[in-house]
């Protein structure tokens, strides 16, 4: 379609233009010269700025290159961002970050998206009332994708970090909303060990947040071992108990306690609060649109006579779905869905509304409830401080989180390949 | 497994409705308060959220933050109309093949950096090369730089959706013009870019809503001062750019200053959500004249 149109266009350019039939005829008056070189001119124009944009994306990654190239090495991939240290600040837990909530989101968004397009291209109704339905759905997707990212943001703090505070509110030593499963609630008490070795003591009212130990109770090791927990009085003349592991199942009378809590990877709470999970599903809210768009638009190239030739084997409109026009989409559905990742893995907006801007944390997440840092907000966070170093690491960073993108693209490249030889 | 899908579809109309009601709900908060009235946030000229100290001192008119957005998205489009339109004529009308092989993913790969990398690259470059050829006329952070960013940002999504608008129009329109003895200029200008008008306004309509919704360009570029001016030199936050900087101040859920983030997105929404609709309706009401 593309070269049909183009190609008697091409044949005009300028430099060909002298091959107009009427071309005696456009000579002998004055107005067509200048007409012609009007045309000159504006096929000028037309290279002109079409190879500004080249030279911009040229400029653009010379110079990050250049600011950040001293600073790609192991330490930037390897550490964590330091406030005190610039020079071995590194990135490692927002690449994981990045990961973790790249995988989220695609959980989420692609199952959500790919129904939707199947649903919108697959099964058009046939009565007048759906039919208005299904085109409204159609517009509103269209409209969610002009939404500007942080609207979602926004969203996500509602919806999934606070929940509209229908459970109760998440407040730091205070409240934790409503936990789920995951996690237990312990008294942590020093012991007669010394060097900081506590013992943990199972919590029972919730609302209480410290314990004073008065007699012998039941009470867990680091290990996890239940034991009975003794109790050593000063002021009783008893002498401090010698042997170091009795020491360990001691503590002195009177001793206070605080709240602490052992989460397992999979702890759930609601609301989910600044999670990554939270992060996650914003970020999927984001994509969802290009998910569905891009799915659309495989389905729709799928062959009519494939589908054609499965109802006539008699199968039913979803067996046709499943085995037919799906697994022909599936290699577009595929590429856009790994590009819509691209831009999820680049975006910091939504993820900084949720999130917030801290970028002080130095692991990957431990819990589903944890927060994370992702390599947009990092770079964001770099790039608006004062100091060169830090805004070299932006530099570096960014090649990283570039070379991502890179590879991710040539995923999807490699995947449309694949699907013309199929 | 239909009801399933059917479900899937319609959870696309609930988040929309699930944006209006988080907007209107926290908006609504953020009018209820004592400091703060509809008429002085709609006609105000003055935004202080978060420079006072003092709340009762502290000013909530929109406007500031809307002729912010404005500068930058006028500079933006100043940009990436004209520029993407003719990239985009010169795609579909002249390019050979061999050009199109590298301008084509020269543009894709434009469209795929990440926002932030463009907000760097505008306090990086940008802004220092303004600096220097006006003699030092500009701010560090100015509503120029950042609008030349987003500018940049915004010329592959005009030059594409341009094209394919340019491409609807048959062949035998540019024919019928080159027999009446037109030069290639007064094809492409007087023929076919009339006859993608319609496809070519929603493109800029989707293009202009874009870059008023753009966050970390102008969060990086724009500066953190609300200044109701049409001078292009000055800080100019904008409605985006007071989100990001009012999420980093974290102030606590519950405070005038946390619900005037709604009011702000509220406008930001309508806003967009205005542009983007009106150019969805042009697109597909005249989209499929010429089949």
């Amino acid at each position: 379609m593309a070269t049909d149109i183009n190609a008697p266009v091409d044949n005009s350019d300028p430099p060909a233009a002298s091959g107009y039939p009427g071309g005696g005829y456009a000579v002998s008056t004055d107005n067509s010269s200048r007409r012609k070189l009007y045309s000159r001119l504006f096929y000028l124009l037309c290279v002109l700025i079409s190879g500004l944009s080249v030279v911009v994306l040229g400029v653009l990654l010379v110079s990050i290159g250049w600011q950040g190239h001293s600073r790609l090495t192991w330490d930037l991939l390897q550490n964590s961002h330091s406030e005190l240290n610039p020079e071995s600040s590194g990135m490692w837990p927002s690449i994981i970050g990045s990961v973790f909530i790249c995988g989220i989101c695609a959980a989420s968004a692609l199952p959500l998206g790919i129904g939707t397009a199947i649903f919108l291209e697959e099964f058009k109704p046939a009565s007048k009332p759906l039919r208005m339905l299904h085109s409204f759905i159609q517009l509103n997707i269209s409209n969610l994708a002009g939404v500007p990212s942080i609207v979602y943001g926004l969203l996500g703090l509602s919806l999934f970090v606070f929940m509209f505070n229908v459970f109760g509110r998440i407040q730091v030593n205070e409240s934790s909303g409503t936990e789920l499963f995951g996690v237990s609630h312990y008294y942590q008490v020093l012991s007669l060990a010394g060097g900081g070795h506590t013992v943990l003591i199972p919590q029972e009212d919730e609302s209480q947040k410290t314990i004073k130990i008065d007699e012998p109770t039941q009470a867990v090791s680091r290990d996890g071992e239940t034991f009975e927990l003794a109790i050593w009085d000063p002021a009783s003349g008893q002498p401090k108990p010698s042997d170091p592991e009795v020491r360990k199942r001691t503590v002195r009378k009177g001793q206070g306690g605080g709240a602490y809590s052992e989460t397992e990877w999979y702890y759930l709470r609601l609301p989910f609060g600044k999670s990554f999970l939270a992060a996650g599903l914003t970020l999927s809210l984001v994509i969802l649109p290009i998910v569905i768009i891009a799915s659309q638009e495989a389905l729709r190239g799928v062959a009519p006579s494939l589908r054609e030739a499965s109802f006539g084997l008699g199968s039913t409109k979803w067996q046709t779905v499943r085995h037919v026009s799906l697994p022909a989409a599936m290699p577009g559905i595929m590429t856009g869905a790994i590009l819509a990742m691209g831009r999820a893995i680049g975006e910091a907006a939504p993820i900084l509304v949720v999130l917030g801007a801290a970028v002080a944390k130095n692991s990957g997440p431990q819990n589903l409830m944890d927060n994370v840092v992702t390599m947009p907000v990092l770079i964001f966070n770099w790039a608006g401080r004062q100091q060169a170093a830090y805004q070299e690491l932006a530099a570096a960073a960014i090649i990283v989180l570039l070379a991502v993108l890179l590879l991710m693209n040539s995923a999807a490249i490699y995947l449309r390949q694949k699907m013309r030889v199929g | 497994m239909v009801a399933l899908l059917a479900l899937c579809a319609l959870m696309t109309i609930g988040i929309t409705v699930g944006i209006i009601v988080m907007l209107i709900g926290e908006s609504w908060n953020f009018i209820q308060s004592k400091y703060v009235s509809l008429s002085g946030f709609l006609t105000g000229t003055e935004w202080t959220a978060l420079q006072s100290k003092d709340i009762e001192k502290a000013e909530f008119g929109i406007w500031p933050l809307l002729s912010g957005t404005l500068r930058v998205t006028v500079i933006a489009m100043c940009i990436a109309l004209p520029c993407g339109l003719i990239t985009a004529i010169f795609l579909s009308e002249f390019a050979s093949s061999r050009v199109r092989a590298i301008l084509k993913p020269t543009l894709e790969v434009i469209a795929g950096i990440p926002t932030v990398v463009l907000g760097y690259f505008a306090v990086l470059v940008v802004s220092p090369s303004l600096q220097f050829f006006s003699g030092g006329g500009f701010d560090t952070f100015n509503a120029t730089s950042a609008g030349i960013a987003v500018g940049i940002l915004c010329l592959p999504m005009v030059s594409s959706l341009s094209e394919d608008a340019l491409h609807a129009v048959p062949r035998a329109l540019r024919e019928g013009a080159y027999g009446l003895g037109c030069t290639p200029f007064e094809t492409a200008v007087k023929v076919v870019v009339p006859g993608a008008l319609s496809g070519i306004i929603s493109a800029f309509l989707l293009a202009f809503s874009r870059a008023i919704g753009e966050t970390m360009v102008v969060a990086l570029a724009a500066g953190t001062r609300a200044t109701f001016t049409a001078d292009p030199r000055e800080q100019s936050q904008t409605m985006t750019g007071f989100i990001v900087e009012m999420i980093k101040s974290e102030n606590e859920y519950g405070t005038v200053q946390y619900f005037s983030l709604y009011a702000v997105a509220m406008t930001l929404f309508v806003i967009t959500f205005g542009m983007t609709l009106v150019g969805q309706l042009i697109r597909r009401r005249y989209q499929e004249v010429y089949s």
